[in-house]
C-alpha cells in the first residue's frame, strides 16, 4: 500500500512539474522584443521600456475575465506608473475597432497595442485568455499568469512591488 | 613429593597458557596491522581512481567545449557565408515631407521584413542614423527588391509608396541602402534604392 502511494506521489509530482514547466516556458528568459501599433496611432517597441518593470497583458474583446481584469490593471498602472511601472495591453482581435470601442467603454488609460497578425501572441506562447506577463527592469520574464480569477490582482500587486524594489 | 610435582605441573601449565595467550595477542596485532595496511592501500587506490576519473571528466568537458566552439563557427560559416550576404539599410535625409511609420521588404516576391518604426527610431534616423532592416543570404544572379514605405506624407496625409529595384548578386557581399529624401521642388518625399560600392 505504501509503495503504491509512493508511486502515485512520484507520478503526480512529475506531472505537476511538467505542467508547471510548460506554463512558465518563458519565465527566466529574456522577453522577446516586438513593435506594434497602439491605440494612439504611434508604434511602441518593448525594448524601449527597458529599465521599467513592464506588464504585458494579452486580451480580447470576447474574453469575459479580460473585461473584469482590465479596470483593476488600470488602477495598478495609475498608481505605479510614476515609479517606473509600464503596462502594455496587447489586443489579439482581428478587428481593432472593436478593441478601441471596449477601451473607450472601460476608460482604461494604459497603452493598448494591436496584434492583428497574432505574431506577438505566438512569440509569447499565448494559449489562454487573458495572459499576463511581468518583466523586470532588465527585460527578463519573471512571472506568467494564465487566465484571471478574482484575487489575482493581489498577486500582481505583490510581484510588481517586489520587482520595483529590486 | 607428590605435592611438589603437582605445584611444578601447575606452574608449567600456567606458563604454557601464558605463552599461548601472548602468541594469540601477537597474531591478532599482526593481523590488525595487516588489515589496516590493506585498507590504506585500498583507500589510496580508490583516491587515485577518483582522481583519474575526475581528470577524465575534465578532459571530456574540455572536448565538449572545443566541439561546441567548432560547431558554432561551422554553423556561422554555413548559415551566413560572407560571400552570399546581402544587407539592407534604411537612411533618412531631412524628412520634412515624410514621417516614416513602417517598411515592408520583399525579395523576389517573398516578404522578408516588416518593420515598424517608433518615434525614437525615426528621430535617430533623422539625426543621421542608419538602420539595418534586414540581412539575407542570396545566391548569385538577378534578384528583385520591392520596398514599401508607409507613413504620413505632406499635410500629414497617409502615404504609401513603393520602390523597386532589380539587382545582380555577384560573388561577394552586397550592401544596399534605401534612402528617404525630400524633393523640395515637388514638395514630395523621394525613395531611392542604391547599392554601396
Amino acid at each position: 500500500m505504501k509503495v503504491k502511494n509512493c508511486l502515485l506521489g512520484i507520478v503526480f509530482s512529475t506531472f505537476a512539474a511538467t505542467s508547471l514547466a510548460a506554463s512558465g516556458g518563458l519565465t527566466g528568459q529574456s522577453a522577446p522584443d516586438f513593435a506594434l501599433k497602439s491605440s494612439t496611432g504611434e508604434n511602441l517597441r518593448l525594448s524601449e521600456y527597458r529599465g521599467d518593470v513592464v506588464m504585458i497583458n494579452f486580451w480580447a474583446t470576447w474574453c469575459g475575465p479580460c473585461r473584469q481584469e482590465m479596470p483593476l490593471l488600470d488602477e495598478l498602472y495609475s498608481r505605479y506608473q510614476r515609479v517606473g511601472f509600464s503596462l502594455l495591453g496587447v489586443n489579439i482581435d482581428d478587428d481593432s475597432r472593436k478593441a478601441m470601442n471596449m477601451v473607450s467603454e472601460l476608460g482604461v488609460s494604459f497603452p493598448v497595442l494591436f496584434d492583428n497578425r497574432k505574431e506577438v501572441s505566438k512569440l509569447y506562447e499565448v494559449d489562454a485568455m487573458p495572459v499576463t506577463v511581468i518583466l523586470d527592469r532588465e527585460g527578463t520574464v519573471r512571472h506568467v499568469h494564465h487566465g484571471y480569477k478574482p484575487g489575482y490582482e493581489e498577486k500582481y500587486l505583490d510581484q510588481i512591488r517586489s520587482l520595483l524594489r529590486e | 613429593m607428590a605435592r611438589r610435582i603437582l605445584v611444578s605441573l601447575g606452574i608449567c601449565l600456567m606458563f604454557a597458557f601464558g605463552v599461548t595467550s601472548i602468541a594469540q595477542e601477537t597474531s591478532a596485532v599482526e593481523s590488525s596491522m595487516a588489515a589496516s595496511v590493506a585498507s590504506e592501500t585500498e583507500e589510496a587506490e580508490s583516491r587515485e581512481r577518483f582522481r583519474s576519473l575526475d581528470q577524465d571528466v575534465q578532459d571530456l568537458k574540455k572536448e565538449v567545449l572545443d566541439l561546441n566552439r567548432d560547431l558554432f563557427l561551422l554553423e556561422e560559416e554555413l548559415l551566413f557565408p560572407a560571400n552570399s550576404q546581402v544587407a539592407f539599410f534604411i537612411s533618412m535625409d531631412v524628412g520634412e515631407y515624410f514621417e516614416l511609420d513602417s517598411i515592408n521588404l520583399k525579395i523576389d516576391g517573398k516578404e522578408v521584413a516588416n518593420y515598424l518604426y517608433t518615434e525614437r527610431e525615426v528621430g535617430a534616423l533623422l539625426r543621421g542614423g542608419v538602420h539595418r532592416v534586414h540581412m539575407a543570404n542570396l545566391k548569385t544572379g538577378d534578384h528583385e527588391l520591392i520596398a514599401v514605405f508607409t507613413g504620413k506624407g505632406p499635410h500629414t496625409r497617409d502615404y504609401r509608396r513603393g520602390a523597386t529595384m532589380s539587382f545582380d548578386k555577384g560573388i561577394g557581399a552586397k550592401y544596399m541602402e534605401l534612402e528617404i529624401t525630400d524633393r523640395v521642388k515637388k514638395q514630395q518625399p523621394e525613395f531611392v534604392i542604391k547599392e554601396w560600392e
